[in-house]
């Protein structure tokens, strides 16, 4: 038998599943873009409770992180989709009036991928707030700066520094994680991917077009993070002067 | 008149006590020089008179503002109003280190005082220019001296028109050939009449510019008086022992 190498690989058949995986692109960014905004808020709120060593939320903050890294992504998202409608069914049977079918699928789906990062991000967030020298707190509270000036205007703008590479790898890291809610019947590049292989049985032309598109998507946000990164870094120069 | 009065201050950490019953009373232009081993609460007490450090018992007044230990949630408006009388000048200088030394000295004027941002700028260059280092606004920390740095976080102490300054150790975390400068400044500073409180172990600096030298020990004040009353005739076998150390130190005890 006279067997061709594009019987096995086609480049053509990789160039053409293009334009319907881009078409879901906008899924996979709105997704990742809300989980990474629950991401950012929450890992935020664990960090600070930490830092300040609150001693309830800190307690639970850290019982919640060590759940969410010693349980596998995938099964958080399966506890999101069974789970949450379950509550809500609960609630209802206790005379709550919510329609649980009017919530989209993508809800569960970046609440539980957010709460994930969420537990990295907040340890990226804490080690950046620690990293600001406590003398300059003590520089600024001498000085009669208030609690929340002090945190507006020195805190945070330096701890940005340090936090923003790991923020940037958090929202890459959500950026591909976002592929394993087709497994909750989001129809993002993933799931979109299958639906096409389904019908010609070309997975492995599907998938490689597939892991191309998403090292684009994150050079891109790479390029973004790197850029934001320079700017906000403490100059190797002298502050230029304006009509200097 | 006294512009700053200390009565019966307590402070432990935990189980230590580091101020023992602090009685002080200094007055407007006073140069006071704190000396002392380590460990007996020189800091600690720079340290409470702004509340860095919240002392269980006593008051402090300074200049009309009277606060009574310990402290109790009403009186973070009384806190606030000593830490606008007072400025500090910490050990290792504590400039913020994304900001211009231009913007260091226009922090708190700007977000304390309220001026209008191009007022404290004026205000911030001219206090550099006190310092010397008005070439140096534009510069970041990172990127000066710790002599030039100190100096710079003398400015911006200054530029709050404090009543009173407090120096912690200005000169403890510097190296050698850079103390000068910044005792230089610190001089210079004492010049223009501020009232101030210097700890530090340079002793022939602080017999230099002090009005008054106090010797604590102990948690408790236990030589009170002139730089010549205080160094030469001491009258505790502590302080003696003390200075005689402090005199040794500068024998060369190795020769090359």
């Amino acid at each position: 038998m006279n067997t061709k190498f594009s019987d096995y690989f086609s480049f053509k058949l990789v160039w053409d599943r293009f334009p319907e995986l881009i078409k879901k692109i906008p899924i996979t960014l709105e997704l990742a873009g809300l989980a990474f905004l629950v991401s950012v808020v929450v890992g935020l709120l664990i960090a600070v409770a930490r830092y300040k060593k609150v001693k309830v939320l800190a307690k639970i903050a850290t019982g919640f992180l060590s759940v969410m890294r010693g349980t596998p992504m995938l099964i958080q998202l399966y506890v999101a989709y069974y789970g949450i409608p379950a509550i809500l069914k609960i609630f209802n049977s206790w005379g709550a009036n919510i329609d649980v079918n009017i919530i989209p699928k993508i809800v569960y789906a970046f609440i539980a991928l957010g709460l994930y990062q969420a537990a990295f991000t907040s340890e990226t967030f804490r080690a950046a707030l620690e990293s600001v020298d406590n003398g300059e707190i003590e520089a600024g509270t001498a000085m009669g700066m208030t609690y929340g000036q002090i945190l507006k205007r020195i805190i945070i703008p330096e701890a940005l520094e340090n936090a923003l590479p790991g923020i940037g790898n958090s929202l890459i890291g959500l950026i591909k994680g976002t592929s394993l809610a087709s497994t909750c019947g989001i129809i993002e590049i993933t799931y979109q991917n299958q639906i096409l292989a389904g019908r010609d049985y070309r997975y492995l032309e599907g998938y490689v077009a597939l892991a191309i598109i998403y090292w684009i998507i994150t050079v891109i946000f790479e390029r973004i993070f790197k850029f934001i990164e320079k700017k906000i870094k403490i100059p190797d120069q002298p502050k230029a002067v304006e009509g200097a | 008149m006294a512009i700053l009065e200390i009565k019966d201050l307590h402070k432990s950490f935990n189980s230590n006590v580091v101020l023992d019953g602090v009685d002080l009373s200094v007055n407007k232009g006073d140069i006071i020089g704190i000396v002392g081993p380590s460990g007996t609460g020189k800091s600690t007490l720079l340290r409470s008179i702004n509340l860095l450090e919240k002392p269980e018992k006593g008051t402090i007044s300074i200049n009309g503002t009277q606060l009574n230990l310990p402290v109790k949630g009403k009186d973070r408006k009384k806190i606030s109003e000593l830490r606008l009388h007072t400025g500090m000048v910490f050990q290792r200088f504590y400039l913020f280190e994304h900001k211009t030394a231009l913007e260091n000295v226009m922090e708190g004027l700007v977000t304390v005082r309220k001026l209008p941002k191009e007022e404290a700028k004026a205000a911030a260059l001219k206090e550099l220019e006190n310092v010397g280092l008005l070439e140096w606004q534009n510069h970041y920390p990172k990127h000066m001296s710790g002599g030039q740095q100190q100096r710079v976080a003398i400015a911006r102490t200054l530029a709050m028109k404090p009543d009173i300054i407090l120096l912690d150790e200005p000169t403890s975390a510097l190296d050698p050939e850079l103390v000068t400068e910044v005792l230089n400044t610190i001089k210079s500073v004492a010049e223009q009449g501020y009232t101030m409180l210097l700890v530090s172990h340079e002793m022939d600096f602080v017999r230099k510019i002090s009005n008054r030298v106090l010797f604590l020990d102990g948690g408790k004040i236990i030589e009170d008086g002139t730089p010549k009353e205080v160094f030469d005739h001491p009258g505790s076998e502590r302080a003696r022992e003390f200075f005689e150390k402090m005199r040794g130190l500068k024998e060369p005890e190795f020769y090359i």
